[in-house]
């Protein structure tokens, strides 16, 4: 062994033995696993070898004749020729451990411990490379290099170039060629533009919903202390209403606090919460994005919703439950890519009143570790995912009972279809025998659509090919309806679809005999017309 | 509400064109002050009506009569109003469009000064749809998942998107590739983009977050339109597990096939479709039975404009498949595509509206259910978003037409042919992505799974799908 190396640990440890830490290298996967460059394993072993040692070309001395080798490999393979004894023969068969070296000039960055490099073969280019002097020369141009690979790498591609820019730019490489001539033109032009970058001013509003996730890392990534966190967090609901008593629970009071500030105020201790509970990357993940989607919630601020203290409530119960979901979570890591994409939705301005209670429970339960589906459904009992948008929260409200006046879009399309339907089965598909529920009807008639939309029999409203005069034709319909047997609901037009003319062929072929026969549409536009008045009428009517 | 089979959906397209033969209103003058006076109802079934006939008359290159029934739309349509409103007044902007093509000088100097959207606008549109709607974030959920699992023991990992534009859904996979048990891989990301800024934009989000979670990563930008991309600037090396990603981008590689086959056809675009129509429908009247097992309306034509991505029978398409070759070329463990659920690359244009008309008002349906009527967003995302693509789904044809969705069953041909398999999706993902459906605040929602496909449903219709492939090994 070379005498000139001695060793210590990076870590600042002291000791000059050489056998150093016992510290055993992961031995989680067979392959080594691979630092980051620039940040050597802090339990590795560091050895500073001298200018000579590293330079020197046998660095494998055998022990028995001193011959010496530039690989490890051919030692073992020179030793075995000294046919030694079993047990001289084995290498020492402690764990080879984690060696980092440094460089044994003292100007060089490198010379750090907290620098060292962990390659040998690595640490002799370095050395060469930098504090040697450059023996070799490229005989094309005049490049001088101290390692020989070096040189001979370069020679390989000097004067080999083939890729010119038009701005004059010379490539050896493809891929960078094809790279910059991308770029080259949109540098030409920028640069010949005013400095200001356009990629920052053109993105002002990305930059803005960008910069809302960057704010939060500041406030979220320090890991509170959770008594601490759960404190600030009554505090500061508290604090959002100055007329409750300060000893009282968290639970929120009734008197009308400022709800931008309730919502921040739960929100911003709920981050705390969440990045205090655990250690697992969801959790910071989670209480990045949970940040951002309540600084874009405050950034439209709701009118004041009559129950503010339910909303903050909602928040606390919410980000409580979530708290729970990235705490349950620290051990599936997927768990934590599902609450970052769900918290942007259920963390909102959400108007459902929530169990106030739960708030308590859920921080006094205190990220409980429990499993990731279960908390999952608590959150989701608690709080109902919104859209983004804060201004929405009431105005949705405001229509939160489903639609009443005007139907879906959907269900125009379904009703079109069976009018169309309808028409056709009646002329054709009965005398084909093919399944119809509809009535046997003769006329058709378009006007009859006209159906008081609140009024919930929407068959009636079906081309049944009733005659258009008023008040009868409506009759009608109504008797027409049983055959139907219509949902009561004006949205959902689905089973219906079932019922009346479901047949897709049917109304194909009903199509091609319409047409084919020569359809006359303008007495049923006349027609229309007048039923529509009429039929105007009922809808008032009725 | 869930009776309903798509036994119904089938109908409707071609019952939706007895409807809208029903009742042809004739060319009179222009005010129709009843409109007016309609109920909502009402007044959205006669808009549907008018919709169909006004694109029955310009598939049949009947423009006067096209004219009319436009003025009377416009009277009723307004993309301030209600969800059939808002959807009759894109669907007339399309076709008014497709009209204009037919003079290509007025169509030009019409759009001369047009501005083009800012990249700004452009990036807050693709946030708002991400935002707004669950079907992004729960495909993402379902993708991410699927690499996670594919990706399990692997130590150089390397991701490809081929339309790298939202970079949340990297970032989420980012999260979850450092919390996994046996550490974080090495994770290279190559995004795809036609903007160099929108990749500049998206390295730096997420260089910065796998910094911060100290993860070794690289993003590698690759500036260019996905047609042309050239596999060797992704930069695969061996030893690294790849796995590509397409997120509602697939379908605009199906442009570039009709463009041979157009060629062939000197017919003028006013005249193709409805010599198509004609002639499909007087072939028809022979084998009136033959027709009763068909089941969409072009199935049965035979002009030669037809001959490409005609929906029942095998995809042709030439480009796709070279392309699609060329991804398993470099033998990737993973591939999960998410489209569109839709039929919308019919060859004749009713065949693309009635479609269209259906999966355009389940959107509009979705944003009505969960913003408000005057909220500027929900303005924006017709608007600048699904404004645009009814506009080219309709009004472009060839290369130009982009938006060429097509349902699952097609994609999986598609890839079975060029050599994968299907890969079933994780069931943990499934259950995430379900969960997080059912929390937004409408139920409409929904999702299915079927052989290992997932389709994520508006009530009843499928609206996206998400499919994860490997290579077959015998290939």
């Amino acid at each position: 062994m070379p005498v000139d190396d001695y060793s210590s640990t990076v870590s600042g440890d002291a000791s000059v033995s050489s056998t150093g830490n016992q510290n055993l290298p992961p031995k989680s996967t067979v392959k080594k696993k691979r630092n980051l460059p620039g940040m050597p394993d802090p339990d590795a072993e560091v050895i500073a070898l001298s200018p000579t040692t590293l330079l020197a070309t046998n660095r494998f001395v055998c022990e028995i004749c001193n011959k010496g080798f530039q690989r490890d490999q051919n030692l073992q393979l020179h030793r075995r020729g000294h046919n030694l004894p079993w047990k001289l023969r084995q290498r020492s068969s402690k764990e080879v451990k984690k060696r980092v070296y440094v460089c044994p000039e003292p100007t060089c960055v490198h010379h750090d411990p907290s620098r060292a490099l962990g390659d040998l073969t690595g640490i002799k280019k370095h050395f060469c490379r930098k504090h040697g002097e450059k023996k070799w020369k490229c005989d094309k141009c005049s490049k001088k290099y101290a390692v020989q690979s070096d040189w001979k790498a370069h020679s390989k591609i000097c004067g080999t170039r083939e890729y010119k820019c038009d701005c004059g730019t010379v490539f050896s490489r493809r891929d960078s060629f094809i790279t910059h001539r991308a770029f080259c033109d949109a540098l030409a032009v920028e640069s010949a533009k005013t400095q200001t970058n356009p990629s920052s001013e053109s993105d002002p509003k990305v930059q803005a919903a960008d910069s809302s996730p960057r704010r939060s890392p500041p406030a979220a990534s320090p890991p509170v202390s959770a008594p601490s966190a759960i404190t600030s967090s009554d505090i500061r609901i508290q604090s959002s209403d100055p007329s409750t008593v300060v000893e009282e629970a968290p639970a929120p009071a009734p008197a009308p606090s400022p709800p931008p500030a309730g919502l921040n105020g739960s929100s911003s201790s709920s981050v705390s919460l969440v990045s205090s509970g655990c250690n697992s990357s969801s959790s910071s993940v989670f209480s990045n994005l949970f940040t951002s989607t309540t600084v874009s919630a405050s950034i439209h601020p709701p009118q004041p919703l009559a129950p503010a203290p339910p909303l903050v409530g909602l928040n606390g119960s919410c980000s409580g439950s979530v708290s729970l979901v990235s705490s349950g979570a620290s051990s599936s890591s997927s768990s934590g890519v599902f609450a970052s994409l769900f918290a942007s939705s259920t963390v909102s301005a959400s108007i459902q009143p929530p169990q106030t209670p739960a708030l308590t429970n859920l921080i006094r339960a205190d990220l409980a570790p429990s499993t990731s589906i279960e908390p999952i459904s608590l959150c989701l009992s608690t709080s109902h995912g919104s859209s983004i948008f804060g201004t929405t929260g009431q105005e949705r409200r405001q229509h939160a009972p489903p639609l009443q006046p005007a139907m879906s879009a959907t269900a125009l399309l379904q009703k079109a279809a069976q009018m169309g339907a309808a028409a056709s089965n009646a002329s054709l598909l009965r005398g084909l025998g093919i399944v119809s529920s509809s009535a046997p009807q003769e006329n058709l008639q378009w006007g009859q659509a006209q159906v008081d939309p609140d009024n919930a029999s929407i068959a009636a409203g079906l081309g049944l090919g009733l005659p258009c005069d008023g008040s009868s034709g409506l009759k009608e319909l109504m008797m027409g309806t049983p055959v139907f047997g219509p949902k009561q609901t004006t949205l959902d037009f689905l089973g219906l679809g079932v019922a009346a003319g479901g047949n897709p062929n049917a109304s194909l072929s009903a199509l091609i005999t319409s047409i084919g026969s020569g359809f006359d549409a303008t007495t049923a536009a006349a027609s229309f017309r007048g039923g529509d008045y009429t039929s105007k009428d009922i809808g008032r009517s009725s | 509400m869930s009776q309903n089979e798509s036994s119904p959906l089938k109908s409707s397209s071609s019952s939706l064109q007895v409807f809208s033969m029903m009742s042809l209103s004739p060319s009179l003058g222009s005010s129709y002050p009843w409109l007016k006076e309609l109920k909502s109802e009402e007044r959205g079934l006669y808009l549907i009506h008018l919709l169909l006939t006004c694109a029955n008359h310009v598939a049949t290159g009947s423009l006067e009569n096209a004219n009319i029934a436009l003025e009377q739309i416009s009277e009723l349509a307004s993309p301030d109003g209600d969800t059939m409103q808002r959807i009759a007044a894109y669907f007339t902007e399309a076709l008014a469009d497709r009209i204009l093509k037919t003079w290509p000088g007025l169509h030009k100097a019409i759009n001369s000064t047009r501005v083009v959207d800012l990249v700004s606008e452009q990036a807050l549109v693709r946030r708002l749809f991400f935002e707004v709607f669950p079907f992004l974030k729960a495909a993402f959920l379902l993708v991410n998942q699927a690499i996670i699992e594919a990706m399990e023991g692997e130590k150089v990992v390397h991701v490809i998107d081929l339309d790298a534009a939202e970079p949340m859904q990297w970032i989420a996979l980012i999260r979850g590739l450092s919390a996994r048990p046996e550490g974080p891989p090495h994770l290279r990301i190559s995004g795809i983009h036609v903007r160099k800024e929108v990749l500049d934009q998206m390295g730096h989000r997420l260089s910065e977050e796998a910094e911060k979670l100290d993860i070794p990563f690289q993003f590698n930008p690759v500036v260019g339109e996905l047609e042309d991309l050239d596999v060797e600037r992704l930069h695969v090396k061996t030893g690294e597990a790849v796995a590509i990603s397409s997120v509602l981008r697939l379908h605009s590689l199906l442009a570039s096939d009709d463009e041979p086959l157009r060629k062939k056809l000197p017919l003028a675009l006013k005249n193709s479709n409805g010599i198509h129509l004609q002639r499909a429908l007087r072939m028809s009247q022979n084998t009136l039975g033959e027709l009763l097992e068909k089941d969409t309306v072009n199935g049965y034509s035979p002009s030669p404009d037809s001959a490409s991505s005609s929906p029942l029978s095998s995809p042709v398409s030439p480009k796709v498949d070279t392309f699609l070759t060329a991804l398993r070329g470099l033998l990737p463990k993973l591939v999960v595509i998410t489209e569109q659920d839709s039929n919308h690359n019919g060859s004749t244009l009713m065949e693309r509206l009635l479609e269209s008309l259906h999966s355009y008002a389940a959107l509009f349906d979705c944003l009505e259910s969960t913003v408000s009527r005057a909220s500027s967003e929900r303005l924006k995302l017709e608007k600048m978003l699904f404004g645009n693509e009814i506009k080219n789904i309709i009004s472009c044809e060839g290369a130009e037409r982009k938006e060429r969705h097509e349902k699952l069953e097609k994609w999986i041909q598609r890839l079975d042919s060029a050599g994968f398999c299907n890969v079933p999706l994780s069931y943990y993902g499934m259950l995430q992505a379900k969960t997080l459906l059912q929390g937004y605040n409408c139920n409409g929602y929904k999702m299915k799974a079927e052989n290992g496909c997932v389709m994520i449903c508006w009530q009843d219709r499928p609206m996206f799908s998400v499919s994860a492939w490997r290579c077959r090994n015998s290939l």
